[in-house]
């Protein structure tokens, strides 16, 4: 069990995983190289106004010139982002582990979690600034409220689905109720569990931006809305490219976490 | 169909069924045992003597309520009428004295545990005095007797359905229980990994001198294996015939082509052909 012995066996689970990427990913770096060519010559060509669909070249222009201050307010998103989503994650299990464990408390609970599902959340937005005001609070109030859900509901679904027979089995020698909750369904529900921890990160990637369209003093959501009033769409752009590369980064930390959690998990362990 | 929307007072007339079975040397017995569930009567009037140390297959049509029995047995469902005891206590009681071992058609193995920690999982759970250690050497001594030895850290989806299947018996047997109750173990197994689950299963059998009762629609499985059959019969599901093998052990898969082997795979499938006809009481 020395370090050495585990590095070598991840490199090794890692370098078919590379060599794939390559065959995985060319096809679509390809599309998107010309893409970007086309809107480059289409722009030039057709001389379209700067402030309608500005060329790429003028967004790396103004992501380049505004670097400083885009990053500053992409720190402040990402901040937003990784708060509210620990915040989800943390209630949207707790809730569920409630619905479970407390039978009188799930029966009451379950209903109205689906009922709140069709308030329009990103409405709730400038009630929220109300309450809170225009820092931090409002940001996580809102990521929690649109991402909490699917956390929820795919521990639950997991939670539920184990096996009768199994069950059976832990009732035969007796196990208690906390027993077969955190023995046998919390671990039972994990792979599901993080299924919905990856769709709750790409939900709180819109919560931070809209909570921020709703009222900030910085952010991406800011920098976007202050752009497009004073027309400066490359800044609008080149600032959606960031919340584009955001979203991506954490959306592929929760899919390294699903592998560090659940490693058994059935679409790992087919290979 | 209609005949099995029965009540408690149509299983009460059948009663006069004359009881033949000895309960002397029984580790197992079901007295008078009748079972209503959401109005239909499952299983009626049934008795039955499972002789301690004993091979006791139960086999029937699908439907026949056979492993409802075997959930009889196992204190995970009550009867509606009569009692089952397991050494003069109530199955419940048994179970938590650790005196019942379980294995279903599914392993249900953890997939987040090797084998080793699989092994010992129930036996973990039923006595929390043990150590890690001790589970594990527990757990390894369990594999060794199932033939799995060696794979004691493989996690489950590196195993075969026949060895996931032996760990489900190995996770049974850590508990050290006076019985073995088999629903189907090798129901969802090829036929030659089968065969050769069963040779296994008579192998512990009497290195262990376990009391199994074996849930099986395979005749061949029921006449290789066991010393006793029970044959099931459906609406209601109720004890039609019982057979008593009487051929020496050990046995192994020779068996089968010997004519006395053949003769009662005969005389076994005559009975179960007319178990398939519903009757209210035989």
């Amino acid at each position: 069990m020395s370090d050495q012995s585990l590095n070598t066996a991840a490199e090794s689970r890692l370098t078919p995983i590379l060599v794939a990427a390559n065959d995985r990913w060319l096809p679509a770096i390809i599309l998107l190289v010309a893409t970007v060519v086309a809107w480059e010559a289409a722009v030039r060509i057709f001389d379209i106004s700067a402030f309608i669909v500005p060329a790429p070249t003028a967004i790396a222009r103004s992501l380049i010139d505004q670097w400083p201050s885009l990053m500053q307010a992409t720190l402040v998103t990402a901040g937003e982002i990784l708060f509210g989503f620990i915040v989800s994650v943390a209630v949207g299990i707790a809730i569920a582990l409630v619905i479970v464990r407390f039978d009188w408390l799930g029966r009451a609970l379950y209903p109205l979690v689906v009922l709140f599902q069709n308030v329009p959340k990103v409405a709730l937005a400038p009630i929220f600034i109300l309450w809170f005001g225009y820092g931090l609070a409002p940001k996580i109030g809102l990521i929690l409220v649109i991402a909490f859900f699917p956390v929820t509901l795919s521990m639950l679904a997991g939670m539920q689905s184990v096996d009768r027979s199994l069950l059976s089995l832990m009732n035969s020698v007796g196990a208690s109720q906390s027993q077969i909750l955190f023995r046998i369904r919390v671990p039972h529900s994990l792979p599901q569990l993080m299924a919905g921890t990856k769709i709750a990160a790409t939900l709180s990637v819109i919560g931070a931006i809209v909570g921020e369209f709703a009222g900030a003093q910085d952010g991406l959501g800011y920098v976007i809305q202050f752009a497009s009033t004073q027309l400066d769409t490359a800044q609008v752009f080149a600032a959606l490219l960031l919340v584009s590369v955001l979203g991506i980064v954490f959306y592929y930390a929760a899919e390294i976490l699903e592998r560090v959690v659940v490693p058994w998990a059935p679409k790992f362990s087919r290979a | 169909m209609r005949q099995s929307a029965m009540r408690i007072d149509t299983i009460r007339a059948a009663e006069t069924r004359p009881t033949t079975v000895r309960h002397d040397d029984a580790l197992i017995s079901a007295k008078g045992v009748s079972l209503v569930l959401s109005r239909q009567l499952i299983l009626q009037n049934i008795d039955l003597s499972v002789p301690k140390g004993s091979f006791v297959s139960l086999i029937g049509p699908s439907g026949c309520g056979k492993s409802t029995l075997l959930k009889l047995m196992a204190g995970l469902l009550q009867p509606t009428e009569g009692s089952v005891s397991i050494a003069g206590l109530p199955p419940v009681e048994a179970a938590r004295k650790r005196m019942i071992g379980l294995v279903f058609q599914e392993a249900n193995l953890l997939p987040w545990k090797n084998a080793v920690d699989n092994a010992s999982m129930l036996l973990s759970i039923a006595d929390r005095s043990l150590s890690r250690a001790e589970l594990r050497a527990r757990g390894q001594e369990m594999l060794e007797l199932v033939g799995l030895g060696d794979s004691a850290h493989k996690q489950p989806h590196e195993l075969s359905g026949g060895m996931r299947q032996r760990v489900a018996i190995a996770r049974a047997l850590a508990l050290d229980p006076a019985v073995l109750l088999m629903d189907e173990p090798f129901g969802a197994l090829d036929a030659i990994t089968r065969d050769s689950m069963g040779q296994s299963l008579l192998d512990i059998w009497q290195r262990t001198g376990k009391t199994i009762v074996l849930v099986t629609h395979s005749i061949d499985e029921a006449i290789h294996l066991s010393r006793h059959v029970h044959v099931l019969g459906i609406k209601p599901g109720r004890i039609t015939e019982s057979l008593d093998i009487d051929l020496p052990y050990p046995r192994d898969l020779s068996l089968t082509e010997e004519p006395e082997f053949v003769r009662l795979v005969v005389q076994l499938r005559t009975m179960l052909r007319e178990s398939h006809q519903p009757g209210a009481s035989s």
